[in-house]
Order: structure tokens, then C-alpha cells, then sequence
């Protein structure tokens, strides 16, 4: 109906332009076969780079589920699943093994061990940029029995492996195929056919993907909208079939409209953290103080349009074994206790800081300005810092700020992965408070690490939530809703809840348009 | 001198106004927020609405309208301060000087604003601090080449000749001379680039590069309600509004003081264009002695609104006969040229004839329709111009400006247009006509050029040809050569030559009858040789005796100066400035005495002079 | 041919400056493109790892030594390699640099289409109803921020009227129809403004030159009121309608940067900000330095421009 509406529009406005109506109605249809087909996708940016194993954001992570598979990935309800691995047991306190299925790389070579222990070698190698480097340089030994069999020996028993495996920072590729500037040849659902560097890349299905019916689309193109109010529009009218990284401000718009589909869930968070070597946040009372004077429904109503939750504790996942509601809200609001805690410290008339954040993200501009209000409650005088995101980085990394607005998602729902934002004993890094050290706090983070019974894991994590609610090295804000939006008649596709939600463009092998 | 652009002065002031007074006039606190109030609409306590963080609407609009007017002005005047005096310098000390002022302005322009916006925020970190110096660096060219264009255009005027030679310091002829010479367009200038500051400021902010939030400015303004544009679009109204208003008041206000401090204001508004869309119901003239060209009777010209009674000429009546020269003579400001242009149809733009006839061929010039008009301008009469090298097309080769002439009356083709051309230049006494066709018109001397606009007037073979000052621009000897081949034209041709002049010699050689023009009336008209011998107003024997001789005492000036239309005494025009004024001549203003064959005065004392 | 040799030293000059300033002021800016690379989506990346990435990038060698490897490496007119992903500068510049132009060149026969003649009708008219409507809204044109213009537009015609695509770029070679509707929007958004400039532009210059005395010749000849006001007033009136249309082109290469995001129009600009944003040092330099000779290249053909135009400056 849209499509002859518009056909009749165009046509109506001017006949010579007919012939454009032709090509803006070929530009929309495409895709609508059940069976092949073609799939188009609208991210939030190009990726940066296509290299394997690097971070080199969501978008080039998005293309990297397309294009790779790694031994293990993660389910459409966030369960761990086998990929180039059928299956994988522990073997001893350190050991793993893996049994590779019968699968092809892209180029026709099988996937065998050693492709697999060469994969796990560069990644570890001292002069790798792999993200998961330090992580695979605890790997004591690979062995490889026979040609579908990898074993992987950790120096320490390390709980999350699997975790590490599923990521798209592990995807297993070709040896040899690697260079600078291009993709390494996957074993993936889809291969690279072109791309337009910084505007689109276009994929077409591997047929010899191992799973049998898989990929449904023949082609996928993916196109770069980084203005979110545009990716919205090429959704609304047609010419894209799926949009990541809804802007809130649109999700209610989306849900109304009936062609539509928004799938949403509560991956990513916002949070503060301090410079503790000087200043007043050096005290643990006027950390807590601020934690406990924010207004953390204003954030989620103002930068968030009402879409996320408040994050009163540390970040996580209700549902997931470590979660307990009274430590989740241990941060609530009380103003009373706030002021308590800054007159225990001496700071009962406030004083005056800066907040370091950065106007080139909406919701970490928008994070700030509402921080700002609430601690004027304190009469504490906060002067904001914008500059871009590069400089704010460096500013973070080198510890030059007082408290900063940072936003993050874990890599998985591991518990481990608050170390990233936790650890004081890891090296200076915007993303974690600089100069407090919280005693006791980095110890049970290794226990945490290496244990692998649930109990004890539970007990330990409580620990942490509960010295981090005492001394807040961190402090949580809010949870923000991270959504796709799709054509009504996509299906196959799933956001998968919690922080895996980057990692749902892998559910694309099993998609198709009705 | 204009009136000054009130309205625009009212309406940027009342701005500036709002924004200064933010403080005083109770306003909601601009970044306290309501967040339960989120995107609300027009309500009594808010009444342009909430934004996205339930703050005050119009508040922030207010003092936005400080940071966003508080940014542009100041960038502006920096960059007016800093570019007027590198302008001054490098066109007036040249040199060195002129390169590190003027060329280091290409290194600013070789950054495109956002970038060097982009370089300097992300170095000095964003904010009002930051922004004020990047738009004053951005809008610094421009002011620089408008005070170095000026400067070179004024260095060379007599005043500032004259300082350099009472021996003024550099600096004293650039401040006192030449500065308040350019003011006008710097002026201007500091207004458009206030006006762009303003967008620009937006965009920036747009972008993060900015005003740092929650300080109120248009830029964020609209760049926060963009993104919440579905569901409150007023919020993206309110700010662009109060941008496109002030905007247009700043621009209103530039063209306002542009068309204040412009030589030519009053052109600007009514524009010659509209005589071609004349409509005049024609009037049957009567008809003139036979051998008559042009027939000018009562003729009255107004500046501006004929009801205003600004009259610049009044009642004026001459002909001009087959084979005869007429010079109309009078000082500068006297009406001649106004008159005779008028007369023949070719009414200067503000200018409105209110009175007369001035008949050809049966037809009156003042009553034809334009396209009528044009048929006989060129053609049946023609005209040469005071000044040969501003009248002349300076883009167009004389040939080819000639040939038009003529093909705009004759269907000739080009070529043969272009053959007779230059028969007309060899015809003018140009030698080489073949190359000199091919010429520009700066590339001939004076006395060539006027020789081509000879030619051009001369090409349809004209009966009746005004020249306006011919020779007046030319030097001794041209203007001898000049004047004898009008008059070997009009001997040859037996047309009427109406000429325009000031100058008595040129009338005693070339004019078979003279009239002579005073603030837009003739005063006294007659043969040439009568008129010099015998005049019967005082004001020509004025004229007479200022006149520069060969041999004698040196000439005396009129004393006093012509009085202006709109001004004009009450009884006779010259009254003021007569020795042999008497009571009746203050009072009652003469009629034109006929006083002998082809003669009349102005003057009630004509027969006691 | 003195003059030619003159001005070209100039030229190198002024752009091997520029290329200095924006090397040290770039340099000077806080960010490290690799600390960024390794930062992305929120990680915390290994501090050996980003020293190593540093390494291979050679961001640890001397700024002097980088700042001379660097213009060694433009004289033999080799722009470099990014740092995001490797790709050669000079590739990248090539696929933006025609989109860029293509955009700004639509833009400006819009413009000069619109603008001219209006502008031309207002000063003809001037006094009259065509003209203050004409100005007020070229007031509103020159107001009203380009990412306004193009946020409505989106949402008229893409959204709302879905006669367009929101946005977005198809290589004319891949389908010349659907490019050319994709320019409409961003070039049409772009000519609101510079419409508007050219409008004021040439309204003054005609209202100016119709002041002229060989306008007043002109009509003494006789001349029908278009040969006046095409051959004698628009033939000069054009001169300062070229010079600031060259100003406006000046401005607009990298100045495109917020019509080609709200469009996601893949041109130059948007390569510069990304540059920037990502501290990708040799992609900031190599965009400068081409805009910079653009720039350069483009008031010389404006020179020459003036010399077809105006015969006085072709002899003087």
C-alpha cells in the first residue's frame, strides 16, 4: 500500500519523473521474498575497522557476527552455544576441550585444530592488538590431540573462557588471510562482497555455512546512518529493513507505528567515577554522598526518554544468580543521609568541582546536566567539562578530572566483567574511578574469577557489591534501554537481553523477511 | 542624506534590549529543572512551554538570546577591531605589511569555520570563552578585505594627498582620514558578520562545539528539540523563530545603514526600470513651426513625489531648429543636464516629470509609451555623455557597442552592423578603425573614447543630438578637436544639436543661440552673439564676466551658491546672489519677458541693465 | 608569466602553512588515536597493548621526526595511511573529494539558478511586492540554521510525504537515478542559504549597476529592456555575484559537514570530523592540505574568472 502510494505521488508530481518512481519503489521492495533476499541494515556507524579480534566498537562487532564465527557464541534467550565448537567440557581445574564440528572457512578450507590454536596464538602473541590479549596470554598451552579436538590449559582456573569464546572479539579466521586494511576470510553466515569505505558494505550468503537452511537472506547490505534522527526516517520510509541503536526519543514513535517492530532490553549503563588522589572525592563519605543524592529516575526520564532504570547498585542483571534487590538499591535516594555524609566529611556547605563528560554524546551530556541539578541539593557547585570524546578519553585515561559521567556495557553477564570497571589494581583507564583503592576489593575479584561454584561465586560477588556500596569507587546511575527496530515482517532476528545485546546480529543467520 | 532604518533599529535594540535586562525582568530560573514536566505545552506559568528537561521555555530563549547576541557581538566587534586595523595597514603602509596583513587572511580562509572550530574547541576545550575568539578569527578576513579595499580606494583622494602634504604622521592620516572614509562598510560589515555569528553560533552548538550545557543558547536550543521533534515540535519552533527574527532585523538593519551612508540612497529604492512600464494616455500636441527638431514647452521636472514640491525645473520652453546649436548654459546645479535629459524622455531614476510637452516629429517624448519611446532614442535623437569612459560598457569592445546601436533600429546583420561601425569610427576621425573596433574602452585615451560615443550617437543618422558637457573631461586640444566635429556634423547632417555646457568659450564657438539656466529656470535665452554682446540678466553678465579670458584681469566668481530645489526664494531665483536686486525682485518672481526677436529675460530690470 | 611564477610560490606557501598548523595543532589536542582505536564501545584497553599499537603507528618517535617523515611524504605527494584501519589517505580523499564537489556544485547551480533571477526580478521590481517578499524571505533563508532546513525536509518529504529516501549516498555508476534524487535533498538544503546570498548579492549589484553610466547609454541607444538588462546590467552586475559565489564555494569545501551528517551524505567533511574525532592524524592533515589547494586552486580560477569577465583586469 505504502509503496503504490508513493509510486502514485511521484508519478502524480511529474511525469518525467516516472522513472525515478521505479527505482525509489526497487529500492523499498527489496528483500520482500521469503526465500533469499535481500536484508538491509541501518547501524549507528561504519565500523572503524574490519580487523578480527580487535574492539573496534559495536558496528564493527555487528560485522563481525555477520561475517565470523568463533568457537562458541551466544544464544537468542543469552545462552552460551556451540559455533565451530559442537560441544566443550571442562577438563581438570585449569583445562578446557573443545570438539570442532565439520565446518569450512569461507575460502573452502576446513576449520581444523591447529586453524584454531594459530587463532588463539595470534590473539595472545606479544605484539597482538587483539582485545582479549591479556586474557589469552594466560593460556598455558594449546594442545591439539587430532584435527577436531582443541584443548586450551590456563595457568589459573578461569571460570570465564567460554565468555571470552563467545564474544565477537573471537572470531576464529583463516590462517594466512589476515592483512592491514581488509577482513580476514570467516567461517560465517555471509561473506564480504564490496564496500563503499564509510558508507555501506555489502554481504551475500556463504553456502557452505555449516548450519544446514542457513543464512536465509541471499544478500545483506549494511548501511552507515550516524545521525540517529535519519537512521529513524530510512526505517520509516522504507529503504532500511533494521536500525540498531534506537534513539529513545523515537522508540514510542516506532512502537505505535504498526509496519514497525521495537525490540528493546536493558543492556548498558551509566556511572561516575572519581578522582580520588585529590579533592574532595578522595573521601569515600562524599562519594556515597553523591550516590546518594542523585535523581536517578530524571536521568532515565531526560536522557533516556523514560527508557531504562534506575541503577541503584552495581550492574546486575536481575534474574541472573548474582543479583540480590536489597544490595541492587542500595544507593536510593536520601538526601538526609547524603548531607549526613558530606557534614561527616566536613563539607556540610558544599563546595565547588568540576564534571568531566562530553557534548559529543547526547546521553552522557544530557547524564551530566541532570547530575549537575542534583547535587546543587548539596550545594555542591558543579561546572561541567565538554570537550569531544577523544579528548575526554584521554583526560579520563590520564586521571585529569575530578568525577566523570562514563557509560559501558558488560562484555557478558559474567560477573567477572565488573572488573573492568572495578579492579584499582588494573591499569589506569577512563572507564574506572583513578587514584582509590579500595582494600580487599581487587582480591575478591580474582577469587571471583576462579571459582567455579556458583555458591561461593554468589557470596563472593555480595562481598563486592557490598564494599562498593560502602566506599563507592563507582557509582551507578542508570540502565539504558538498548533497542532494535525492524520491519514488522522481519523475522528470526532477536535482541538478546541484558549486555549480550551486541552480540545479536548473530541471530541474522536464521532471519528471513515473510 | 536617508532617514535612518527606525524600524530595524527598534527591533534589533528591543533585542539586545531582552537580552541585557534576562536578569531583571523575572524569568523562570532558565536551567532549573522540572523533569515531571518534561516537553509540557504552553502553560501560564511557562507560556511558550517545557523542555526536555521541564525548564522554562521561554526563559532560556531570553537568555539565550544573551549567549547567542553576547557571542556574535563580540566576535564581531574583535573581529571588527583587529581586521579594520590590518586592512588600514596593509593598504596603507603596503609592502611587508601588506603581505602579512592582507595574505596571512588566505591562511584563515583555507580552514572551512567548523574546522578551525573543530581544532580550537577541541584544544582549548568548548564554551563562550573558546567560541568568541574562533568566530572572531573566522569573521576576521572579511573585515580586513573590506578595510584594505577601502583604503586603497580613498589613499589616492586629494585629502589624503593634501594631509601627506601639511605632513601628517602615517598614523594621524590613517585615524582621522582614512578611518572614518571606510567606516560605512565596515559598518555594514560588522553587522552581516553579528548576523552570521549568530548562525553560526547555532551550528556549533548544534555539534557540541559550543556553548557547554545547561547555559541557555539558541544553537542548543535547537539541536536538543531536533531530537525530540515529533513529539514537541514548537520546541524546534520557538528558538528558530527567534533566530530567523533576529536575523532579519540584523539584515534589515544593514541594508538600512548601507543605503544611510550609500552616495546614491535615494536610487536605490526607485529604480529607472519602472519607466518601462509606463502607460501614458497621449496627448496631441501643437504643432511647431515647421524645421523644428525639438519642441520643449512648460516643461517641470520633481525630485522624488511631484507633490512634495521639490521642483528642480520649472517651466522651462526652448526648441531647436534643423542645422541649429543650442547651448544651454549655467553653472553645476542649475538643472541643464536634469532639463535636457528630461525633455527628451530619458528621465533619471527618482525623477518625475509633472509638467509639459516636449514634441518630435509630431510626437510628444514626455506622453510615448516606452516601446515608442525606445523606437525614436537612438535613432531620431541620440546623446553624448560628459564623461566618455564611464558611459562607454567596459566589458563590451566599442565595436561591438557601436554595432548594437544600430542594429537595435536597422535589421542589418552583425557583420554588416560591425562594416559600418567602423566606417563610423573612420567617418569620427579615429585612425586605424579596423584594430580600434577590437578595443576595450580603457583602452583608448579620453579624446577617443568620446569620439566612439560620436560615432554611436551618430549611427541611425539622428535629427536632433544632446550632448551633456561633451568636451568637459577632455583636455584643451582634444576638446577643440571634439568640437569641431560636432560641428562639421551638424553642418553636414543639418541636425539639431542641443548642447549642455558651462563653459562661455565652448558657447561662443559652437552655439548659433544660447539659453541660460539658473536653479531650474532659463533665465535669458538669444542668439549667441547678441547675448555675449549685450546681456539683458544680470546673471549672465555674471556668468560673462567669471569667464576665463585670454587677455584682462583675472575672471570674478558669483558670490553665494545656487539655491536647491525645495529651497528656493520666494521671488526671483537669482535675487539672492544679484547686485542689482530691488525690493520687487525679493517679492514677486518674475515671468520671462519676450524683449526683441528671439529674445527674452527673466529679469523685471531687463530694459534699465 | 612573472606573475604566474609569483603567485604559485605564494600558493605552495600558504598551503605548506596550513599543513603546519593544523600537524601541530592537531598534535597539541588532547586524544591519542591509538589509546581511541582500542577504547571503542566503552573498553578499558591494555596499556601494553595501546603502547604497542603506538608503536606500529609510530606515534612515539619524535614530533619533529613525525612532522618531517610527514611533509617528506606530501612532497612526493604521498598522503599516508589511516590509523583507524590502514586504508591510503589519498584513496579515501579520491572516493570523498568528487561527492563533495558533485555536492557543492549542485548546490551552486541551484543557487545561482534561484538566485540570480530572483534576485534580478527583485531589483527590477525593487520597491515593489515581488521584491519585499523576495527579501523577507531570503532573510528567513539566510536564518534559519542549515540543520534545521535539512531536519524538515527529512521529515516532509522523506517521512511524511515519502517521496525520497531520508538520505543517504548510491554511486552514480550503480544507479544514476536513485543518485541524483539522493544530491536533491542535501544540495536543495545547501541552496537555501547560498540562494539567499546570491539573491542580496545580485539584487544590490544590479540595483548598483543599474546607476551606471553606460546603462543610461545604453537606453540613449535605444536598447529593448532585456538586451539593457542582460548585455549591459547582468553582463557586469555578474562580477560581484562571481566573487561571492567563490567566497560561499570557498567556505563550503569542508564546510559541508552538518548537510552531510544530517544526510549522511559521505562526503569530505564528514571524513574531516571523523578525522578528527579520531585523532587520525595523517586523514586531518591530507584533508587540510587538499582543501587547502583546493582553495587555492579555487581564487585563481576566480582570477581568471575576473579577466573573462572584466577586460580592464585582463590588460591592467
Amino acid at each position: 500500500m505504502r509503496i503504490s502510494r508513493r509510486g502514485f505521488l511521484v508519478v502524480g508530481a511529474s511525469l518525467p519523473l516516472a522513472g525515478f518512481a521505479g527505482k525509489v519503489m526497487g529500492q523499498t521492495s527489496s528483500g520482500s521474498s521469503g526465500k533469499g533476499g535481500n536484508l538491509t541494515i541501518g547501524l549507528s556507524s561504519y565500523p572503524p575497522n574490519l580487523q578480527p579480534w580487535v574492539n573496534a566498537g559495536s558496528a564493527a562487532g555487528t560485522m563481525a557476527a555477520l561475517i565470523h564465527r568463533g568457537l562458541l557464541s551466544f544464544s537468542a534467550d543469552g545462552q552460551i552455544q556451540g559455533e565451530l565448537a559442537e560441544s566443550w567440557e571442562r577438563d581438570g581445574d585449569t583445562g578446557w576441550v573443545f570438539h570442532l564440528r565439520q565446518a569450512k572457512f569461507q575460502n573452502g578450507s576446513p576449520v581444523r585444530a591447529e586453524d584454531i590454536k594459530w587463532n588463539l596464538e595470534q590473539v595472545a602473541d606479544a605484539k597482538s592488538t587483539a582485545y582479549m590479549r591479556s586474557q589469552f596470554q594466560g593460556v598455558e598451552r594449546i594442545e591439539t590431540p587430532d584435527e577436531r579436538t582443541v584443548r586450551l590449559i590456563m595457568k589459573q582456573p578461569t571460570v570465564a573462557v567460554p565468555d571470552w569464546l563467545a564474544t565477537y572479539f573471537m572470531p576464529m579466521v583463516a590462517p594466512g588471510t589476515l592483512s592491514r586494511d581488509s577482513f580476514a576470510v570467516g567461517a560465517g553466515p555471509f561473506k564480504l562482497k564490496k564496500l563503499e569505505r564509510g558508507v555501506s558494505i555489502d554481504l551475500e550468503a556463504f553456502e557452505g555455512f555449516y548450519k544446514p537452511g542457513m543464512p536465509k537472506f541471499e544478500t545483506v547490505r549494511v548501511v552507515a546512518y550516524p545521525d540517529e534522527n535519519l537512521r529513524v526516517a530510512a526505517l520509516q520510509s522504507g529503504d532500511v529493513d533494521l536500525i540498531d541503536y534506537v534513539p529513545w526519543a523515537a522508540m514510542s514513535q516506532i512502537e505505535q507505528d504498526k509496519n514497525l517492530r521495537l525490540d528493546t532490553t536493558l543492556g548498558p549503563y551509566m556511572y561516575l567515577t572519581f578522582n580520588g588522589r585529590t579533592g574532595p572525592f578522595a573521601d569515600a563519605r562524599v562519594r556515597r554522598a553523591v550516590a546518594l543524592a542523585i535523581k536517578r529516575d530524571d536521568i532515565v526520564q531526560s536522557a533516556f526518554f523514560g527508557r531504562g532504570a534506575p541503577l541503584e547498585g552495581l550492574p546486575l542483571q536481575e534474574g541472573t544468580p548474582y543479583y540480590d534487590a536489597a544490595r541492587a538499591h542500595g544507593w536510593r535516594r536520601d538526601l538526609d543521609a547524603a548531607k549526613a555524609l558530606l557534614a561527616e566529611a566536613g563539607l556540610s556547605g558544599g563546595f565547588s568541582c568540576t564534571l568531566l563528560s562530553t557534548a559529543q554524546y547526547g546521553m552522557h551530556k544530557n547524564t551530566a546536566e541532570v547530575v549537575q541539578q542534583n547535587l546543587a541539593d548539596l550545594n555542591i557547585v558543579v561546572n561541567l567539562h565538554m570537550p569531544d570524546w577523544a579528548t575526554r578519553v584521554a583526560l579520563g585515561n590520564r586521571g585529569q578530572y575530578e568525577f566523570a559521567v562514563n557509560g559501558t556495557a558488560m562484555e557478558s553477564t559474567d560477573p567477572d566483567n565488573l572488573s573492568s570497571v572495578l579492579d584499582d589494581t588494573a591499569a589506569p583507564s577512563f572507564i574506572r574511578s583513578t587514584g582509590i583503592t579500595v582494600p580487599g576489593l581487587s582480591a575478591l575479584l580474582h577469587q571471583g574469577r576462579a571459582e567455579f561454584d556458583t555458591k561461593k561465586r554468589r557470596a563472593i560477588y555480595a562481598k563486592v557489591e557490598d564494599l562498593v556500596l560502602q566506599q563507592a569507587p563507582f557509582v551507578g546511575l542508570a540502565w539504558r534501554s538498548q533497542g532494535y527496530a525492524m520491519k514488522a515482517n522481519l523475522q528470526g532476528f532477536t535482541n538478546i537481553p541484558g549486555p549480550l545485546s551486541f552480540y545479536s546480529a548473530t541471530t541474522l543467520e536464521n532471519a528471513s523477511l515473510a | 542624506m536617508r532617514r535612518l532604518p527606525w524600524l530595524p533599529i527598534v527591533a534589533v535594540g528591543l533585542i539586545v534590549l531582552a537580552a541585557l535586562a534576562a536578569p531583571v525582568i523575572g524569568l523562570a530560573d532558565p536551567v532549573a529543572m522540572d523533569v515531571a514536566h518534561r516537553l509540557a505545552g504552553p502553560s501560564a506559568a511557562h507560556p511558550l512551554g517545557q523542555d526536555e528537561y521541564g525548564r522554562d521555555v521561554l526563559s532560556r530563549l531570553i537568555w539565550g538570546a544573551r549567549t547567542s547576541l553576547g557571542i556574535a557581538f563580540a566576535a564581531a566587534a574583535i573581529a571588527c577591531v583587529i581586521g579594520t586595523i590590518l586592512g588600514l595597514v596593509g593598504g596603507y603602509v603596503r609592502g611587508v605589511a601588506e603581505l602579512l596583513a592582507v595574505r596571512s587572511m588566505d591562511v584563515v580562509l583555507c580552514f572551512p569555520p567548523l574546522l578551525l572550530a573543530l581544532l580550537v574547541v577541541t584544544l582549548l576545550g568548548p564554551g563562550a570563552s573558546t567560541l568568541i575568539p574562533v568566530l572572531a578569527i573566522v569573521y576576521l578576513p572579511s573585515f580586513t578585505r573590506v578595510a584594505y579595499a577601502g583604503v586603497l580606494s580613498v589613499r589616492g583622494h586629494e585629502y589624503v594627498t593634501a594631509m601627506k602634504v601639511l605632513g601628517a604622521g602615517r598614523l594621524r592620516i590613517m585615524t582621522r582620514t582614512i578611518l572614518p572614509n571606510i567606516a560605512g562598510p565596515v559598518l555594514v560589515q560588522f553587522s552581516l558578520a553579528a548576523a552570521s555569528a549568530v548562525v553560526l553560533e547555532s551550528g556549533l552548538s548544534f555539534l557540541g562545539l559550543g556553548v557547554v550545557p545547561p547555559a541557555p543558547s539558541w544553537g542548543l536550543m535547537i539541536g536538543a528539540a531536533r531530537g525530540t521533534m515529533v513529539q514537541a515540535p514548537l520546541l524546534l519552533l520557538w528558538p528558530c523563530l527567534a533566530l530567523t527574527v533576529t536575523i532579519l532585523a540584523m539584515n534589515a538593519l544593514c541594508d538600512g545603514l548601507r543605503d544611510v551612508l550609500d552616495p546614491h540612497p535615494a536610487a536605490r529604492r526607485a529604480s529607472w526600470f519602472s519607466r518601462f512600464r509606463r502607460v501614458a494616455a497621449p496627448v496631441v500636441p501643437e504643432p511647431a513651426e515647421p524645421g523644428t527638431v525639438l519642441d520643449v514647452r512648460g516643461l517641470t521636472v520633481a525630485i522624488g513625489d511631484p507633490g512634495d514640491g521639490k521642483l528642480a525645473v520649472r517651466d522651462v520652453s526652448f526648441h531647436v531648429r534643423e542645422g541649429e546649436t543650442l547651448a544651454i548654459v549655467g553653472e553645476s546645479g542649475s538643472g541643464k543636464s536634469l532639463m535636457s535629459l528630461s525633455a527628451i524622455g530619458m528621465v533619471p531614476a527618482g525623477v518625475e516629470v509633472s509638467g509639459g510637452t516636449a514634441t518630435m516629429e509630431g510626437k510628444d517624448l514626455l506622453a510615448l509609451p516606452a516601446a515608442e519611446l525606445r523606437k525614436l532614442l537612438g535613432d531620431r535623437m541620440a546623446m553624448i555623455f560628459q564623461d566618455p569612459g564611464s558611459s562607454l560598457n567596459p566589458v563590451h569592445r566599442v565595436g561591438s557597442q557601436i554595432a548594437e546601436a544600430i542594429r537595435a533600429h536597422r535589421p542589418v546583420s552583425r557583420r554588416a552592423a560591425t562594416t559600418q561601425a567602423v566606417t563610423l569610427l573612420r567617418n569620427v576621425g579615429i585612425p586605424d578603425p579596423e584594430r580600434r573596433a577590437k578595443a576595450f574602452p580603457h583602452e583608448l585615451s579620453g579624446g577617443m573614447r568620446q569620439r566612439v560615443m560620436i560615432a554611436m550617437a551618430i549611427a541611425n543618422g539622428p535629427r536632433l543630438l544632446v550632448a551633456d558637457e561633451p568636451t568637459t573631461a577632455l583636455d584643451v586640444t582634444i576638446q577643440a578637436q571634439v568640437l569641431d566635429l560636432l560641428a562639421s556634423l551638424k553642418r553636414d547632417s543639418g541636425l539639431g544639436l542641443l548642447f549642455i555646457t558651462h563653459s562661455l568659450p565652448v558657447v561662443a564657438e559652437i552655439a548659433d543661440r544660447v539659453a541660460v539656466m539658473y536653479a531650474g529656470e532659463i533665465l535669458e535665452e538669444g542668439p549667441t552673439a547678441e547675448i555675449f554682446a549685450d546681456p539683458r540678466h544680470p546673471y549672465t553678465a555674471a556668468l560673462l564676466r567669471s569667464a576665463p579670458k585670454d587677455d584682462g584681469p583675472a575672471p570674478e566668481g558669483i558670490p553665494g551658491t545656487v539655491p536647491v530645489p525645495g529651497d528656493l526664494p520666494a521671488g526671483c531665483v537669482f535675487a539672492p546672489r544679484c547686485d542689482k536686486s530691488i525690493d520687487t525682485c525679493v517679492k514677486t518672481r518674475p515671468p520671462l519677458f519676450d524683449i526683441g526677436p528671439g529674445r527674452a529675460s527673466r529679469c523685471i530690470r531687463w530694459a534699465s541693465l | 608569466m612573472e606573475w604566474f611564477v609569483k603567485r604559485l610560490g605564494i600558493s605552495v606557501l600558504l598551503v605548506w602553512l596550513v599543513a603546519t598548523i593544523v600537524f601541530l595543532a592537531i598534535y597539541l589536542v588532547p586524544g591519542d588515536p591509538a589509546e581511541l582505536l582500542l577504547s571503542q564501545g566503552g573498553a578499558a584497553p591494555d596499556p601494553a597493548i595501546v603502547e604497542d599499537l603506538r608503536d606500529q603507528l609510530g606515534l612515539n618517535r619524535p614530533v619533529l621526526e613525525q612532522y618531517l617523515h610527514s611533509m617528506a611524504g606530501l612532497l612526493r605527494g604521498d598522503l599516508g595511511y589511516s590509523m583507524m584501519d590502514g586504508a591510503p589517505i589519498a584513496g579515501e580523499i579520491a572516493t570523498r573529494l568528487p561527492r563533495t564537489l558533485e555536492l557543492i556544485g549542485a548546490a551552486a547551480l541551484i543557487s545561482v539558478l534561484v538566485g540570480v533571477s530572483t534576485g534580478t526580478l527583485a531589483a527590477v521590481g525593487a520597491g515593489g511586492a515581488f521584491d519585499r517578499i523576495a527579501s523577507a524571505l531570503a532573510g528567513l533563508g539566510l536564518a534559519v540554521p542549515v540543520f534545521v532546513v535539512g531536519t524538515v525536509a527529512i521529515l516532509v518529504f522523506a517521512q511524511s510525504l515519502r517521496l525520497v529516501p531520508a538520505g543517504g549516498f548510491v554511486p552514480f555508476s550503480q544507479d544514476p537515478a536513485q543518485h541524483l534524487i539522493l544530491l536533491l535533498m542535501p544540495a536543495g538544503t545547501i541552496a537555501v542559504g547560498l540562494s539567499a546570498t546570491m539573491f542580496r548579492v545580485t539584487r544590490s549589484a544590479v540595483l548598483e549597476v543599474t546607476l551606471r553610466d553606460y546603462v543610461r547609454t545604453a537606453r540613449a541607444k535605444g536598447l529593448s529592456f532585456r538586451r539593457i538588462l542582460t548585455r549591459h546590467i547582468l553582463r557586469n552586475a555578474l562580477i560581484p555575484v562571481v566573487t561571492v559565489l567563490a567566497l560561499n564555494l570557498g567556505t563550503l569545501l569542508g564546510g559541508t559537514v552538518l548537510v552531510e551528517y544530517v544526510f549522511n551524505w559521505p562526503g569530505l567533511s564528514g571524513l574531516l570530523v571523523d578525522a578528527v574525532n579520531g585523532r587520525d592524524y595523517p586523514a586531518v592533515v591530507g584533508v587540510v592540505l587538499v582543501i587547502s589547494i583546493l582553495f587555492v586552486t579555487l581564487n585563481f580560477v576566480v582570477d581568471v574568472l575576473y579577466a573573462v569577465l572584466d577586460p580592464r583586469v585582463r590588460h591592467g
